[in-house]
Order: C-alpha cells, then structure tokens, then sequence
C-alpha cells in the first residue's frame, strides 16, 4: 500500500515538473511571438516587482510584455507547485515529518518570493 | 534584420545549443550560458546569473521529471537537502547582489574549472559508477550532507548554476549513495534551490524579460531534443572537448575582470 500510494506522488510530481516548464515555455513563445507582431513598445512598469494588480488585466488584453513576463513566473513557479505537491502527497502518507520538512522548503521559497511579487 | 529579432534569434540559438550540449554530457546549462551571455554577446554578469537560473529551471524539470517516474530520485533525501540548499540560495543571492561584477567573474571561472576537472575525472572513471544497487543504501554523514547542501546553494545563488558537480560528489562519496541515485536526487533538487534565488534576482530587474525567456525556451527546446540520446553514455571525446572549452571560458572570465572588461 505504502508503495502504491508513493508511485501516486511520484507520477503527481513529475506531471508538475514536466508541464510546468512545457506551458511556460508555450506561454513565453506566445508572448514573444506577439511582441515580433505589434512591436516592442514596452509597457510594463521597469521597477522590477511583479504587481499582480496590473499584470492580469494586461495579461486578459494580451499585452505582449505581460504574456511574457507571466510565462516567466510560471517557469519559475514551477518548482513551488511541485513542493506543494510533495507537501499534499506526504499528507496523505500521513508521514508527517516529511510535511514538516516540505513545510520548511516552501517557507524559504516563500520567503524569497516575496522579494520579487506583490498583489 | 529587426532588432529585435535578431536578438531573440542569437539567445534563442545560444539556449537550443546549451540545451543540446547539457542533455549530452551532463554540464548544466548554466556552465555555458553565463560565459557566452558575458563574454560574446556583452550582457552583464548579473543579469546572466539571472538568465542562467530560469534555465536551469527550464532544464531541470523536464530530465527531473523522467528520474522521478522511474523511482530513480530519492525524494525525500531532496527534501530534506533541499531545507540546506533552499536557505543556502537565498544567501548567496543577496550576497551575489552586493559583488562587484570582475569577482563574480573571477568566482565563475573557478568554478568553471572545478567543473570541467570534476567532468575529466568522471569520463576517465566511467565504468566504475554504474553497477551500484540504487534500491538498497543506507544513507550515512546526514550532518555533513546538510552542510554540503548549504554550501551548494550558497554558490547556485552566487553563480546561478544548479550544483550538480558538488552534489553529486557529495552525495555519492560521502553519503553512500549510489551514483545514478546521486544524479537523480541532485536534478530533483536543483530547480527548488534555482527558484529561491531566482526571485531575488527577479526582485533586483536582473532576470530580464527579452534575455531570459527566449534563452529558456532555447534551452527547454534544446533539452527535449538531446534527451532521448542521454540514456547512453556521453562520449569520451564529447566530454573532453567541452571541458577544454570550459577551461578555456575560464581563462577568458579572468583575463576580462583583470581588464575590468564586462559590460555594466
């Protein structure tokens, strides 16, 4: 049982890793491909924190920076999802040193994260 | 030509053949990258660094991801390293803030060297590392692991590279795992420990947007294609043409912060 429910978790984690990087890499091509389109008239703010705020009404009228910018985050994202899929697996194992331990690594993400994002 | 094109098509190719050459020989992506962003095309090292991390990532996932499915990355000894790599990155990018570029440069080209020696002394060694038993091992020197993580992550922050030639060696030689299991938790690891930093760069305006991403797509595109050849062993003569041209890097990274040459 303990076997099965760890072949879950690895095939959960590696969906993440493998489709996070493909779609952000989908969404980074789009973003550039309309950039080469409508020319590269840079339109988001230059001071380098990410202001959720702005950036999705950007994204919903495709402005090529934000596509861009957004596929990036997700690229980088990507890591993140796949310790909170760590975290959800070992749960459910009920092993709950190895939660406190994903618990600790997504703080320190967090942490980092914060730098760069605000809402 | 536009501009603009031009310069998605010069990174894009750089990221297609970093990508290609890191699936075939194991060098991360990020050995390659840095030194061709500063050295040839003129980008600051910061913002090569930061280049550097979201292809990492970009790599990583994808050969992180078929290690994982076949039960070869230990995930829970990543974890666990991880807590040390994770904090150890955070370190080195703040810390990677506040150096000036020529000892960035110097750093790289050390490191650069380290590499390519470690990748001579592995292809000279190949036949030794591949019969170990990667279900059953006992992890030793937990401790001193740790701590080895922590120094790993604290030069991924620094240089942006994954860690892998401290990782691995560190895994395998002093903690008892097997070498092939030593490879996978390492590339498990490494995009964990390349998002911690890759923020405080992002944060800094030196993960540039038109740099970073046709690179990583370069990169993701590259590795896809050079993966289904990588289950073989790399070629002898593939290993010690890329390491000379990575000494050669090196000494091009120290002659250029002698010289105060990289760009600002």
């Amino acid at each position: 049982m303990a076997r099965l429910t760890q072949d879950k978790s690895d095939y959960a984690i590696a969906l993440v890793l493998r489709y996070g990087s493909l779609i952000s890499t989908l969404v980074m091509t789009l973003g550039l491909g309309l950039m080469l389109l409508r020319g590269p008239a840079v339109s988001l703010p230059a001071d380098h924190r990410v202001r959720l705020s702005l950036l999705f009404p950007m994204l919903l009228r495709m402005d090529p920076a934000a596509v861009i910018e957004f596929g990036v985050l997700l690229l980088l994202l990507t890591p993140l999802f796949r310790i909170l899929v760590a975290v959800v697996s070992f749960s459910l194992e009920r092993d709950l040193k190895y939660v406190l331990i994903s618990l600790g690594v997504l703080a320190t993400v967090l942490l980092s994260i914060s730098f760069a994002i605000e809402g | 030509m536009h501009p603009l094109s031009t310069q998605l098509i010069e990174l894009g190719t750089l990221g297609l053949f970093a990508g290609v050459v890191g699936a075939l020989t194991g060098i991360g992506g990020g050995l390659i990258i840095t030194p061709v962003l500063t050295l040839v095309l003129g980008v600051p090292i910061h913002q090569a660094i930061g280049t550097s991390l979201c292809c990492v990532i970009a790599t990583s996932s994808g050969a992180a991801a078929s290690y994982v499915e076949h039960h070869l990355a230990n995930i829970r000894l990543g974890m666990t390293l991880e807590l040390a790599t994770t904090v150890g990155a955070v370190a080195g990018a703040l810390v990677a803030a506040k150096l000036p570029r020529d000892v960035l440069g110097v750093l790289f080209a050390v490191l650069l060297t380290y590499a390519g020696g470690m990748m001579v002394r592995r292809s000279l060694h190949a036949e030794k590392t591949q019969s170990d038993d990667v279900a059953n091992y006992a992890i030793k020197h937990l401790p001193v692991g740790l701590f080895g993580s922590g120094v790993a992550g604290v030069v991924s922050g620094l240089l942006g590279i994954g860690g892998g030639p401290i990782k691995v060696p560190l895994m395998y030689l002093v903690m008892g795992i097997p070498f092939k299991v030593a490879t996978a938790t390492s590339n498990f690891m490494i995009g964990v420990t390349a998002c911690a930093s890759a923020f405080i760069y992002y944060a800094r305006g030196d993960v540039r947007l038109l740099i970073s991403a046709p690179t990583a797509i370069g990169v993701f595109v590259g590795a896809s294609l050079g993966t289904p050849v990588m289950r073989r062993a790399p070629s002898r003569w593939l290993v010690m043409l890329f390491s000379i041209i990575m000494f050669y890097f090196a000494l091009m990274m120290i002659w250029k912060s002698a010289h105060g040459g990289f760009a600002r």
